[in-house]
């Protein structure tokens, strides 16, 4: 500690070079440190929109393929399942030239309300979905974007099946996040049968357990039920489902995290040329050190010390700069209003900032190791001869 | 205290072998005030560097304050520098960053001393070469002279035997010149230090009591200098 005056001196010598420095390390670990919440962000907004006790069952060739809509009876015949509902995609779009805006799926109504509980959709809503034919829920987000209310007719054009259908808005799923339109199976069953076409698969059949602990072995009964039938299933829960869903932005994910360490060993090189530049201007100053008895062991951690210090601190201010950009984001967002609600999930936690400060840490050391061992390594009486 | 048998040095610069010093041997006893002298490349700032644990000789035996520097490891040279040997150098060789007391506290960072009394010691240092007025001032704010005082403060704070200066005079006036002989010379008759210059200055003949030139690293003559006559008078 009784070097620390020396360092801090050291480090104060030239002051623009330092902050310069400094300021690239902080902007690297805010920006580390921000790209660090995103898979935590990802798994919060995950959480967010998924229930713990819904889970999807799918083809297991893949969500395009279909499956018997018989499987619906069996899957609701599992013990633990509360209720479960079929998904057809539709593929509807307002206006066929700008494709599909939004996902809708032709669902059965009965058990609408009791599979997604948690939405909120008022019982008004509920009863109105089963009781008319043509009748339709919508998400708010939806509606808010495209100005319909309760009561509109709106009609569809299916990119899929070349099918047109009018709706009647009968209720909404009270979350600005909300963006998909459901309707009744029915419905579609009587397009298809008007066109001479029988409708017996759906696409997808989502299920509410009784209990969190017994939403694995339900999935495994389930798909261990259709083993060796018609078309074998795949269950997952609505977090996995959704996970996989997002799985390019996954992907994204982890290139922005790539990114994130190629710039970190970039300010590592910028730091460390500093420190060369730092300890080359100091060449002499470092030989008359030694001359006056400074060991190389003393000279090497001093040098790395004010390497450390600066990068560590910096760190520090670059990992505080994060929290308050990401709060600041937060705080934007609960007055501008939730359509970016994602973006409340990225969090910058305790464990980022430690992380961010150890990196920042390991940074000094990396850059600073070099050129103070160089500097400690130097012949005095050579270095003597070559600066006076 | 400084005893050189048969000293040698040679240096290969690229295809070029270098001999600095041949076979030198020297004697010179505590608190005595030398000076080496002779031409550019005579061998004399290289036969300061081997006795002041700077740089190893070639071939012989160098023993200063009864130790062998022969026989020491890069940190026990390091060691040795530090208790036994101040220095003070052409062109001064402060730290910018630090002022006048921080630069003659530095090498009593090596010491376990405690700050105060590390304080109390440089502030000492500094009276004993007329600078206490100028402690908190940074080398950029202090002429030549004021400059190689501090570094003679740097120099004795350890209380080292040995004093070693390379061209203490290289770079001041001749007033500031006078002034920094005479400040080496009273390290010697005051505080009984031995000291050894490298100069080119002929006005350090007066202040020595014994100089020794030089020339393409062999050992010329030995010859009493103005101190050693001013001593003897004195007496």
């Amino acid at each position: 500690m009784k070097f620390l005056p020396f360092v801090l001196r050291n480090l104060a010598r030239n002051k623009l070079r330092s902050l310069l420095t400094a300021s690239a390390i902080a902007l690297a670990i805010a920006l580390v440190c921000i790209l660090r919440t995103m898979p935590a962000g990802m798994d919060a907004f995950l959480s967010s929109i998924a229930s713990n006790t819904r889970i999807s069952t799918h083809n297991e060739a893949g969500m395009v393929y279909q499956m018997p809509y018989s499987y619906l009876q069996k899957v609701r015949a599992v013990p633990g399942v509360v209720a479960a509902i079929s998904w057809q995609w539709f593929g509807g779009a307002v206006d066929a030239s700008r494709g599909v805006e939004f996902p809708n799926f032709a669902v059965d109504p009965e058990d609408f309300g009791r599979v997604y509980e948690d939405w909120n959709v008022s019982q008004q809503a509920l009863d109105d979905f089963r009781k008319y034919r043509d009748a339709a829920i919508v998400g708010r987000g939806t509606l808010e974007k495209k100005g319909w209310k309760l009561g509109d007719v709106i009609t569809l054009q299916s990119t899929l099946f070349g099918l047109e259908l009018s709706f009647r808005i009968v209720g909404e799923v009270p979350n600005p996040r909300a963006v998909q339109l459901y309707f009744q199976r029915e419905y579609l069953v009587q397009a298809f049968a008007a066109l001479g076409t029988p409708l017996d698969s759906t696409g997808m059949i989502w299920s509410r357990i009784d209990d969190p602990e017994r939403v694995g072995p339900v999935m495994r009964q389930i798909d261990e039920m259709f083993r060796n039938g018609e078309a074998e299933t795949t269950s997952e829960t609505e977090k996995s489902f959704f996970g996989n869903f997002f799985g390019s932005l996954k992907g994204i994910v982890t290139v922005i995290m790539i990114v994130a360490g190629i710039v970190t060993l970039c300010i590592v090189f910028i730091a460390a040329n500093t420190a060369s530049m730092s300890v080359r201007e100091r060449v002499g100053e470092i030989a008359i050190l030694k001359a006056i008895g400074f060991r190389s062991r003393t000279i090497f951690t001093t040098l790395l010390a004010e390497a450390v210090l600066l990068s560590t601190v910096a760190g520090a201010a670059g990992a505080l700069i994060s929290l308050a950009l990401t709060s600041l984001l937060r705080s934007s967002l609960v007055s501008t209003g939730p359509q970016l609600g994602p973006l409340t999930g990225f969090v910058v936690t305790d464990a980022i900032l430690v992380q961010a400060i150890f990196i920042a840490f390991f940074i000094g050391i990396l850059s600073g190791w070099l050129p103070a061992l160089g500097a400690s390594r130097r012949s005095v009486a050579q270095t003597l001869r070559e600066v006076f | 205290m400084i005893d050189l048998e048969n000293v040698s040095r040679v240096y290969q610069r690229g295809a070029d072998v270098i001999h600095a010093l041949e076979n030198v041997s020297l004697h010179v006893p505590r608190g005595r005030f030398v000076a080496l002298m002779g031409p550019s490349g005579s061998g004399k700032s290289t036969l300061l560097n081997v006795l002041a644990g700077l740089d190893r000789p070639s071939s012989g035996e160098v023993t200063v304050a009864e130790r062998r520097l022969n026989e020491l490891s890069e940190d026990e040279l390091a060691e040795f520098r530090a208790q036994t040997v101040g220095f003070v150098f052409q062109f001064f060789n402060l730290i910018p960053v630090l002022s006048a007391l921080e630069n003659v506290e530095l090498p009593l960072l090596l010491t376990n001393l405690p700050r105060a009394d590390r304080r109390r010691r440089a502030e000492t240092a500094l009276r004993v070469v007329g600078l206490s007025d100028r402690a908190s001032h940074l080398p950029r704010q202090l002429s030549g002279g004021e400059q190689q005082r501090v570094a003679i403060a740097r120099a004795i704070v350890t209380d080292a035997d040995l004093v070693v200066a390379d061209e203490p005079t290289g770079d001041l006036d001749a007033r500031n010149a006078e002034e920094i002989l005479s400040l080496l010379q009273t390290l010697k008759r005051d505080f009984n230090k031995t000291v050894v210059i490298v100069t080119h200055d002929p006005r350090a003949e007066k202040w020595v009591d014994e100089v020794i030139h030089l020339d393409k690293g062999v050992l010329l003559e030995t010859r009493p200098g103005g101190g050693s006559r001013e001593m003897a008078v004195s007496r």
